[in-house]
């Protein structure tokens, strides 16, 4: 009888050259350089393939991988209960755009200060090969046998629209940008900071393959004012020949949790009482 | 102890609700002990809405089918609850004098005297008070600290309205004999609120809920006192967001609640799931209401209860609370958020429509600081999060200091990473389940009522919020020279089984009173092994137990 399966419960749990090992990678050296400190990081996420990504950083954090598609509410919870942790969701499209679209909505809404990164392969890899939230019109799979027919929701655009705090764009094909906008969303102040990550899927997506990325991404111009809204939602509806990457939008907008006059003091999950020491949120 | 009881009744937006209001708190101030039920419809104007406020010398605990004042704001009230008025009873109606009862017009009384038909409603209470022979400047004093602030021509124009009312119902010579008043607690408050007041005191930070009836009432008391208490109040976007905020706050170490009903605990039971795996005190206040779907959503049931018991895949420890009065709903929301931070557990609080709106005296008691969340100091590195103990329990630390806080929904070695290992499976799930050992060992025992009863001839098993109409209908069978008794279950999981086994050896009858149709909680002792010459006793229209409801249903099935 088999009785041990440990020696099969190797780490991480993807395809070799799988998009999540730059974005891992990428991440490893974020965190590194933003400065931020891995004691009060939490790293969040739902399920999918990409929701492994907080077991596998070299960088001993905090993690919190909880439900499919409530990797934000989850990480709403946590940032207002202590202001201080650095709150970190790393996800995928699935998880955070279709099982987690009405959170997604809600918390860009509140301008809550988390970031969110998600893996965006335009395919469910966990699921085995169905469409996404993201997939292209026309593309087909198991499920959608004749290609896909839903228009492919844009996250950026709907950030913009609702006011996220920073929304940016980065291709898990170009690890030194990618580790430039991480940093950007890990120190951006001003509530939700949402980079999205276009990320090949080598066993499932043969469409939106390396090749097909690297032929369409163009870094943002360096003129863009990314607090001008309009000029933001035009590179947001960018898609197809030219996918935009780079910081799009920034809102100004104060983040939900600086509006609350009960969390200006200290964190409420340091309030305490005698049994508890005082020290230990740090 | 049968008392006064008072109906006012109208359609929705006539003011029932504030004259209801006003009565409860003016002769609870008066001194008299008061027991206050709410049935509405859900809606917003129309349909027939009414407030009971029964009245009496002694401790009130439960409702009463007939009234003794209808005070009718239109003649649907009139034709509809006419026929429930007790022997001798007296309607005062909203129109012209007529015959057999005092017809006073009180909106035109309100717009003449008071300059607003609004004021109706203090029309109406000066009315009542003329007939259950109280002094209506008693009424007066009351409706001046109530309206104090908002300036002295509102008071003198509702005190004008009230004298009027009082004037009115004397000329038409109505008159009964009411209870004087001797009850030392001069507040009331609603089982809603007690929960939340009693949940605050227990260190509760942060609260998230959708809106639902009847949940709503505890979450908005909760938004109303958060500056006071120091909590963070979100409005989620749906169930799913509620209870993943709670246990994302749960898990950086604040105290943390959601309130809901049926279908929305319905839509929270995945992440009931997830306390359970990931080990996270978490409160979830179900406030009960008729089913199957959206159902009944302004009545009252007690349908919900093995769906708190079983809901959530996979099997994980949880405690269940069902308080039965405003007193339990303090003492057992208390042990309810002690307990889920001992256990690092889900705990359910079962509540109904009836408790949630039922006002009676109460006077919370002295402040006893917040319970304790087990938190240790900072571990320090090598920290490990599902270590494995005897009790089940882990040391408890959160994000923020040295020791790394690694939860998972999937399966997790003892240091929280993610594992398909059967082995760490097993030990992690023995971990889990151990911890269901220490909670049966803590469960409440059920209360007996009359304390030394086990001899009765009739055992009325009750739980939640029947605690009060079966105590009524136990006292109404003693009096008349029947024996009965009552075993009440504060908490229903786990069940304390032992003195019930004792009880239901001593007892001729065993009838389970619930508001449910199949008799949940009799099928759960049935489970839980108890004898099977468990009687029923149902009610399943929506509308709360009364103790004549219970007698009536009693002697039926006797023949």
């Amino acid at each position: 009888m088999i009785r041990n399966l440990a020696r099969a419960d190797s780490h991480p749990a993807w395809c070799p050259g799988c998009g999540n090992f730059a974005i891992l990678k990428a991440l490893d050296e974020a965190i590194a350089e933003s400065g931020i400190d891995p004691d009060k990081l939490v790293l969040v996420s739902g399920i999918g393939q990409a929701a492994k990504t907080p077991h596998y950083p070299r960088t001993a954090a905090n993690v919190f991988n909880g439900l499919h598609g409530r990797a934000l509410p989850a990480a709403t919870g946590m940032k207002l209960a202590n202001r201080e942790l650095e709150v970190v969701i790393t996800s995928g499209d699935g998880d955070m755009y279709g099982e987690g679209g009405n959170h997604f909505i809600h918390a860009v809404r509140r301008n809550i200060g988390v970031k969110v990164f998600v893996h965006n392969n335009q395919v469910y890899g966990l699921t085995k090969g169905q469409a996404s939230p993201t997939s292209d019109m026309g593309f087909a799979t198991p499920v959608q046998t004749t290609g896909v027919i839903s228009q492919p929701f844009n996250p950026l655009a709907l950030a913009v629209v609702e006011g996220a705090g920073f929304v940016a764009r980065s291709f898990a094909g170009d690890r030194e940008h990618l580790k430039q906008m991480m940093v950007a969303a890990m120190t951006h102040r001003e509530g939700l900071a949402l980079l999205d990550i276009l990320q090949p899927c080598v066993t499932f997506n043969k469409v939106n393959t390396y090749k097909w990325y690297r032929q369409r991404v163009r870094a943002i111009d360096g003129n863009h004012d990314p607090y001008d809204r309009e000029a933001a939602l035009s590179l947001a509806l960018m898609w197809g020949n030219e996918i935009p990457i780079g910081v799009i939008y920034k809102s100004g907008r104060a983040s939900f949790e600086s509006q609350l006059p009960v969390l200006s003091t200290r964190p409420i999950a340091a309030a305490s009482n005698q049994q508890d020491a005082p020290q230990e949120l740090g | 102890m049968m008392g006064t009881n008072i109906r006012i009744a109208g359609q929705a937006g006539q003011g029932v609700k504030s004259a209801g209001a006003l009565l409860v708190n003016a002769l609870a101030r008066r001194g008299l002990h008061v027991l206050a039920t709410r049935s509405y419809m859900s809606r917003i104007r129309g349909g027939l809405n009414w407030y009971d406020i029964r009245i009496a010398d002694s401790r009130i605990y439960a409702g009463r089918d007939q009234a003794d004042i209808l005070v009718a704001l239109n003649d649907e009230a009139l034709e509809v609850l006419g026929p429930e008025l007790s022997a001798g009873g007296i309607v005062v109606s909203n129109g012209p004098p007529s015959d057999g009862r005092v017809g006073i017009e009180m909106e035109t009384v309100a717009q003449e005297i008071g300059g607003a038909k609004v004021m109706a409603n203090t029309v109406a209470a000066g009315a009542v008070y003329a007939i259950c022979g109280y002094r209506v400047d008693q009424l007066c004093e009351y409706l001046s600290e109530t309206f104090a602030q908002k300036g002295e021509d509102l008071v003198s124009r509702n005190v004008a309205c009230a004298c009027k009312g009082a004037e009115l119902a004397a000329a038409a010579g109505a008159s009964l004999a009411a209870p004087r008043g001797n009850c030392a607690v001069l507040s009331v408050m609603d089982g809603a609120s007690v929960v939340a007041l009693s949940a605050c005191r227990a260190g509760l930070k942060f609260a998230t809920a959708y809106p639902m009836t009847p949940a709503t009432s505890t979450f908005t008391w909760l938004a109303a006192n958060a500056t006071e208490y120091g909590l963070v109040v979100e409005q989620a976007e749906d169930e799913l967001a509620a209870v993943n905020m709670i246990c994302g706050a749960s898990y950086a170490g604040a105290v943390s609640m959601t309130a809901t009903s049926g279908g929305g605990f319905a839509l929270m039971t995945e992440a009931l799931s997830l306390a359970g795996m990931m080990e996270l005190p978490i409160v979830i206040l179900l406030a009960q209401r008729p089913g199957p779907a959206t159902g009944m959503p302004t009545r009252t049931a007690q349908q919900d209860l093995l769906m708190a018991i079983h809901a959530g895949h996979g099997e994980f420890p949880r405690a269940i609370y069902a308080p039965g009065t405003c007193r339990q709903c303090y003492s057992t929301t208390r042990l309810a958020i002690a307990t889920a931070h001992k256990y690092q557990s889900p705990v359910i609080i079962l509540t109904d429509q009836y408790l949630q709106d039922m006002e009676t005296n109460y006077d919370p008691p002295e402040e006893a600081g917040p319970v304790d969340r087990h938190i240790q100091a900072d571990p320090g590195d090598g920290y490990e999060r599902y270590k494995v103990t005897p009790s089940g329990v882990s040391p408890r630390a959160v994000p923020g200091g040295r020791a790394k806080v690694v939860c998972d929904s999937d399966e997790h070695t003892a240091d929280g990473h993610i594992t398909e290992d059967i082995d760490a499976h097993m030990t992690q799930q023995d971990k889990r389940l151990r911890k269901a050992k220490g909670l049966a060992a803590e469960s409440l025992p059920p209360e007996m009522y009359p304390r030394q009863a086990d001899q009765a001839e009739t055992l009325l098993m009750a739980w939640g919020s029947t605690y009060g109409p079966c105590r009524e209908a136990v006292d109404l069978i003693n009096k008349s020279g029947g024996s009965a008794a009552m075993l009440h279950f504060g908490q229903v999981w786990p069940l304390n089984v032992w003195k019930a086994r004792k009880a239901i050896a001593g007892s001729k009858r065993v009838v389970s009173v619930e508001a449910n149709q199949t008799g949940q909680f009799a099928s759960l002792l049935h489970q839980q092994g108890l004898d099977d010459k468990i009687e029923l006793v149902t009610r399943y229209d929506g509308l709360p137990f009364t103790a004549g409801y219970i007698l009536d249903a009693l002697e039926q099935s006797r023949e």
